[in-house]
């Protein structure tokens, strides 16, 4: 929501309305965002906020919306922020991370292209951890990102930026990369939605590969409408990436209005009680609603996280090869030869956690623990994938909590592991590939938020959207008529 | 030294580059001899987020090829990534095939006759090349040219089948004329468009196990191949006969001394951690387009090869050198095809000592030659039906055919080149020849007989070659003999 003159604009339809309407101007529309950035610049969401240039693009917007012939973009009036992974021609470009310090990228990522396209102003580019890297917001160069509503607390990860800046209204909604959830579990621990389309939706051309089979652009917002005319913006064929699906390809299916919710997820031990309970609630407002709800088994639950993370930091220790120093970004001033430059380059470049996950990935791939590790994950993906996609060919949707608990202390001691298992719930659908949507569900006792997430088939993105407009309790919506 | 009793075990990697027009992985272009760092762009340099996409031609070239060699294709192939730092690697891993390469099996034949023997081929497998490090043009540095980053190429794999340097010689230079024929690589090798690693061990001639082997990279000539091998073979001889060990190293072959050296700041072993490259899906090849890459396939050179031996009685000396190259075994054919009355050998005589010498000379293909095909069967004609003789015809009608394309029967007149079969004129001629050589005459009356060809030439020139040479002979034979009484 944004005040403007008094006005409270909730979501995009209100914005245009009042643009067409002539209740608003870009120009003030972005002004009044601008002011949102300025007095949140201390929960250090923005790494760069392009003002001047989000004003001309406002200028310009107002222009066109008084020439009755203009042709106006579906996202016109649609302010968004994107995350420091993505690209931007012209645009510094450096993924959280000192290695790519000064970087300005060349050309424009295909999904920023199609925003820019449909005349969304973006108003700056956004903190995240280091290459998509962590889940809370805590690895970047940059320094931490607070909750803009628990400032002690953090706002989860990695696309923190993203989702604070939605948070505290600097602007419409955020383009986030989600690898493992790290667009649904911010939007969790904001109190936000978030969207991960389904692997191959939307090209990565531009998106900075943190593990390539598992990496997809999503939304945060705050208005499920935004978000999906956001996403249909963004969707569909692109030549620059090669794993894009035809959606020609995809088989429609209808409505049978069941879904199933995993048991083990619900009673997993790591799970908050009052998450437990809420969705539990759910379950039953869901079923009273003329909905078959039903539990399912799903006894692979504890192999998410190894398989997730063995995969990824494999994929991860493969691209981010291409940091070297030698082509851009930051290269170490104290080489003399090209071993040390390579050696020096990226132990002064790389933090932490990113050399933590390089040599993770290094070690799985390696001669002599390939099969023990890499070979074995990629097994348990599949077995995974065969288990979700038999549920899911009978229900029109899986039903889990997006996080075991709400958003931890910004100062909170947590070893690698306990936060690696903090993602059990999200990293599920990037295993298979599917789309996921999380929604704000409700609060815990100290008042943090907590989201539910949905899962649907893959390429089903229209089963999310439809049973995402009952779970936000719009009273009005019923299956049928969508 | 007895290096007799050892018997050379060698295996070849070649590596192809491709007639594509683009790069492996995004649309640069490839030509060759650009400006450095001209042909790059933001996908081949690595910039972040950016991601391959698989060269369709690529593809269907490297099946081009497996097909012609009777490997089997692959019906669900992928790429992997192999990893290793270095400064001409811009992604840090190269993309390329490990475990499921695009081809299997497949030979080449090598030798003739009793010596001919089937190499097989292990695998072919796609991969992009890297750049050029270049340490010898600024004094702050090295460096580094990314044209040729991610340019398409095969490699192909043989067994280790090979057993001598001649073999790995004629393997290079077939597998060369097959991939030009094929359309599938230019096959130049000064360009580095063919480089071949050989892999070279020795065991005692009879045994059947595997030794150490020495590797010798980048070799871009066949005949340095041969050399480099033979080089290896002594150099590994003599370690064992001094009762050494061989060493498995890297090597390269210096042609300036004739010598294979151990590659400086040897590498450490290698982990490469290959796994499949997640930014491209798997590849299936259809059914569909085996076939129509089937069908696109030239007739190739041994099949022409056999054709000319088999059904028009070459040598096989005369055969090689037709099939070398496509358009030339092509147009021989088609002109025997179209004047079935011509002698095969004739023809080829014709292509082998002035046809083609003729073409390389000007550089232009056989297409471009410039003498029409009616022309040619008419001057062998001229020939064949004894109305000038092959001396005449290959020294004087065909420089002026050359020169002016008209037709060799006119222009042979004009030339007053037909064969003249008048025995008064030959005998008139014989005469002069006899009176103006008195000592050559009685040296030939004593016994020297081979005079006689001294004589027949000087009636030739005599006669400006028209002289029919049989009626020559006969006549100087019985003016000669008749003489001595």
């Amino acid at each position: 929501m944004i005040q403007v003159s008094g006005k409270n604009y909730r979501c995009l339809d209100d914005i245009q309305k009042g643009l067409k309407g002539g209740d608003l101007t870009s120009v003030q529309l972005v002004q009044a965002y601008l002011r949102e950035v300025k007095a949140n610049t201390h929960l250090n969401a923005y790494v760069e906020v392009y003002e001047n240039e989000a004003m001309t693009a406002a200028r310009d917007l107002d222009e066109r919306i008084h020439t009755s012939s203009a042709k106006l973009g579906p996202l016109f009036g649609a302010v968004l922020s994107v995350k420091d992974v993505i690209a931007q021609e012209n645009h510094h470009l450096t993924a959280g991370s000192r290695i790519l310090e000064g970087y300005t990228s060349i050309y424009t990522a295909t999904a920023v292209q199609r925003l820019l396209d449909a005349d969304a102003i973006i108003i700056g580019r956004v903190n995240c951890d280091e290459f998509a890297m962590g889940s809370d917001n805590r690895t970047s160069v940059y320094g931490p990102v607070r909750n803009g509503e628990h400032q002690e607390h953090v706002p989860g990860g990695s696309s923190g930026g993203s989702a604070v800046s939605v948070q505290v209204n600097t602007c419409l909604a955020s383009i986030g990369s989600d690898t493992g959830g790290s667009v649904r579990q911010p939007a969790s621990f904001c109190g936000l939605i978030g969207f991960k389309p389904s692997y191959g939706r939307i090209s990565r051309h531009g998106l900075i590969a943190y593990g390539s089979s598992f990496d997809q652009i999503g939304v945060i917002g705050k208005k499920l409408d935004d978000v999906t005319k956001i996403y249909e913006v963004m969707k569909g064929v692109d030549d620059y990436d090669a794993t894009l699906i035809d959606p020609l390809m995809v088989e429609d299916r209808p409505i049978r209005k069941k879904l199933a919710y995993l048991k083990d997820a619900v009673e997993h031990p790591s799970l908050q009680p009052e998450i437990r309970e809420t969705f539990l609630k759910k379950v039953k407002s869901l079923q009273a609603r003329d909905i078959e709800v039903q539990p399912v088994d799903f006894e692979l639950i504890d192999y998410l996280i190894p398989a997730y993370y063995v995969l990824t930091s494999a994929e991860a220790s493969s691209n981010l090869s291409r940091y070297d120093g030698l082509r851009y970004g930051r290269r170490s001033p104290h080489a003399t030869t090209l071993l040390e430059s390579y050696s020096k380059t990226r132990t002064e470049g790389f933090g932490l956690e990113v050399k933590r996950r390089i040599l993770l990935g290094t070690f799985v791939l390696s001669v002599g623990y390939y099969d023990a590790y890499f070979a074995k994950a990629q097994k348990v993906r599949r077995l995974i994938k065969a288990q979700i996609s038999r549920v899911l060919a009978e229900y029109d949707g899986l039903l889990l909590p997006t996080t075991p608990r709400t958003a931890w202390k910004l100062g909170a001691e947590m070893s690698p592991v306990q936060i690696y298992l903090s993602d059990v719930f999200s990293v599920l659908a990037n295993l298979v590939g599917f789309p996921a949507i999380s929604l704000p569900m409700g609060k815990d006792v100290e008042n943090l938020p907590f989201g539910i997430q949905l899962i649907s088939g893959t390429f089903q993105e229209h089963l999310l959207f439809v049973y995402s407009k009952l779970i936000l309790d719009d009273e009005d919506s019923v299956v049928e008529t969508i | 030294m007895q290096s007799h009793i050892y018997e050379p075990v060698i295996g070849l990697e070649v590596h192809i580059q491709l007639l594509t027009q683009s790069k492996a992985f995004c649309g640069d272009d490839i030509s060759f001899g650009a400006e450095a760092n001209s042909q790059t762009s933001t996908i081949s340099l690595a910039h972040p987020g950016t991601l391959p996409r698989a060269n369709k031609k690529q593809v269907e070239l490297a099946i081009r090829l497996g097909i012609a060699l009777g490997c089997e294709i692959t019906s669900t192939t992928y790429f992997d990534r192999k990893h290793y730092f270095y400064a001409d690697l811009p992604k840090g891993f190269q993309t390329t095939q490990d475990s499921r390469p695009i081809c299997m099996g497949g030979t080449i034949e090598v030798g003739e006759g009793t010596s001919r023997r089937e190499i097989r081929i292990h695998h072919i497998h796609m991969e992009e090349d890297a750049g050029k490090s270049i340490h010898d043009q600024s004094s702050e540095g090295s460096l580094i040219d990314y044209n040729r980053a991610g340019v398409p190429l095969l490699e192909l794999v043989t067994e280790p089948d090979l057993r001598s340097s001649e073999e790995v010689y004629q393997f290079i230079n077939k597998l060369r004329q097959l991939v030009r024929y094929l359309d599938v690589s230019d096959g130049n090798m000064e360009e580095g468009s063919l480089r071949a690693d050989c892999n070279v061990s020795i065991r005692p001639k009879g045994s059947s196990e595997l030794n150490t082997r020495c590797e010798i990279k980048n070799i871009n000539s066949a005949r340095f191949a041969a050399r480099a091998v033979d080089f290896e073979i002594r150099r590994q001889s003599e370690i064992l006969e001094k009762g050494g060990t061989i060493i498995q190293e890297t090597r390269e072959y210096s042609p300036g001394d004739d010598r294979t050296v151990p590659l400086r700041g040897k590498e450490e072993a290698h982990d490469y951690r290959y796994f499949p490259e997640p930014d491209l899906p798997p590849l299936s090849i259809s059914d569909e387009m085996l076939r129509k890459v089937k069908s696109s396939l030239p007739i190739l050179p041994a099949q022409w090869h056999n054709k000319f031996t088999t059904e028009f009685g070459l040598s096989i000396y005369d055969a090689d050198l037709l099939v070398e190259h496509r358009e030339i075994a092509q147009s021989f054919d088609t002109l025997l095809q179209k004047s079935p009355d011509i002698q095969p050998s004739l023809l080829s005589k014709l292509y082998i000592n002035k046809i083609i010498p003729h073409c390389n000379e000007s550089g232009i293909s056989i297409g471009e030659f410039e003498v029409p095909g009616q022309h040619i069967v008419s001057f062998l004609e001229l020939i064949e039906t004894d109305k000038i003789s092959t001396s005449v015809a290959y020294q004087k009608l065909w420089p002026a055919l050359l020169e002016t394309k008209e037709h060799p029967q006119l222009l042979a007149q004009k030339l007053n080149l037909i064969q003249s079969f008048d025995e008064d004129y030959i005998a008139e001629s014989v005469k002069l020849v006899l009176i103006e050589n008195p000592a050559k005459v009685e040296a030939y009356k004593k016994g020297k007989k081979a005079l006689l060809s001294f004589f027949i030439g000087q009636v030739m020139r005599k006669t400006n070659g028209k002289a029919n040479p049989q009626i020559t002979r006969k006549i100087l034979q019985s003016e000669l003999n008749s003489s001595t009484d």
